[in-house]
């Protein structure tokens, strides 16, 4: 049985706080900026692709963090994101070790 | 699926028949394609939309609660969480799943077929060889826009702040579209004036580089054009004054589908168009 009370704690009807949303918009505008930068470097194609993963990475867990508000939710609640990244890995596992260089 | 609630209760009716309508509507469309049958599909289609249209004006009557089943207010280790919230959440798992298939299975066919052997057709393109890569760049920035003004859509729904969750549902809707439209473009100079069609790749570039560009920017187009719909409503229903300060969960559902599909885009623009 719902109420009220516990929808405050858990659901959509949040305390009201301050979120740094603003914030991380400008990171995320600015890394895009640094990706672009780093496309057109010319750096050495295997440094080109980690920089270029670890900033996506990056970006990505600030919109999962912040904008999907995984980090303002109860912990278990990440735990199905993250089960169905472990498939992920294991997908990617499989791939590289039965695939040859890039 | 009835739910007895107490006189005064706040949680709204959750049965409604629409979703098992749609669900058939849906099978009967399968069983259309698989046959393969025209007229069942069509079929398919016009239950589907009439099961669509009947739920869209059902929801657009009442408001947009969260909703916790049975589920006793206790303290646990697992505090509740909306059963529609954790629905989404499982939701997006299934579309972790999904697009990296369509990923895995687009850098295996990368790393395969232009390693010199007996599959090699040719090599993969070069970045901003064949793609637009400062348009594209462009378009990210605009999706990261339109992250910002969904979330700050329903940080004014939170605060029951109406003006501001419409602008900002609006400008989400407007970016959504800009999104789309810039990809649609890119597409036409691509399929018709560059060759770069389902098929082949111009410039000696390996002829699977079409279909694994277009399957990989396909699927998350079609998703963003779901996402602009599903927008639509939801600004629609704003403007009607269907949310309020303690009734938006819809607002929150929608934006975690909004940002998934940018949390997508962030990693295929590195993969398709950076690297």
């Amino acid at each position: 049985m719902a109420t009220v009370t516990a929808t405050k704690t858990s659901g959509p009807i949040e305390v009201e706080r301050k979120r740094p949303y603003v914030l991380v918009f400008a990171i995320l505008a600015v890394v895009t900026l640094v990706e672009l930068s780093v496309y057109s470097l010319g750096l050495p194609r295997l440094e080109t692709i980690a920089i270029l993963v670890i900033l996506a990475t990056i970006k990505a867990s600030l919109v999962v963090a912040y904008y999907m508000h995984l980090k303002y939710e109860p912990r278990w609640i990440a735990l199905i994101p993250l089960g169905g990244l472990a498939l992920v890995a294991v997908l990617v596992a499989a791939l590289t070790s039965t695939s040859a260089h890039p | 699926m009835e739910q007895t609630e107490p006189a005064g209760h706040e949680e709204e009716h959750h049965g409604s028949p629409w979703p098992v309508i749609i669900a058939v509507g849906m099978g009967v469309g399968y069983v259309g394609i698989v046959s393969p049958s025209i007229p069942i599909l069509v079929l398919g289609l016009v239950i589907f939309a009439g099961g669509a249209g009947g739920w869209i004006h059902q929801d657009m009557q009442r408001p947009s609660s969260a909703f916790y089943g049975v589920a006793a207010a206790v303290e646990s280790r697992f505090p509740r969480v909306s059963a529609r919230k954790l629905a989404i959440w499982l939701f997006l798992a299934t579309e972790i799943m999904f697009f990296s298939a369509i990923i895995g299975a687009s850098w295996t066919l990368r790393l395969r077929t232009t390693t010199p052997g007996l599959a090699f057709e040719g090599p993969w393109a070069q970045p901003g060889e064949i793609l637009n890569v400062p348009l594209t760049g462009l378009n990210t920035f605009i999706l990261i826009c339109s992250s910002l003004t969904m979330v700050e859509a329903l940080a004014a729904a939170e605060r029951g702040d109406q003006r501001k969750l419409r602008l900002f549902l609006l400008g989400t809707l407007l970016l959504g579209m800009t999104f789309v439209g810039i990809q649609a473009f890119e597409y036409q100079k691509l399929y018709f004036g560059e060759g770069l069609t389902f098929k082949s790749a111009p410039l000696g570039v390996n002829p699977l580089y079409g279909p694994t560009f277009y399957a990989q920017t396909g699927v998350h187009g079609s998703h963003v054009t779901a996402g602009v719909l599903a927008m639509a409503y939801t600004t629609r229903k704003a403007f009607k004054g269907g949310f309020t300060k303690e009734h938006h969960e819809a607002v929150e559902l929608v934006g975690l589908y909004w940002h998934f599909v940018d949390v997508v885009w962030i990693f295929l623009f590195t993969i398709v168009y950076l690297i």
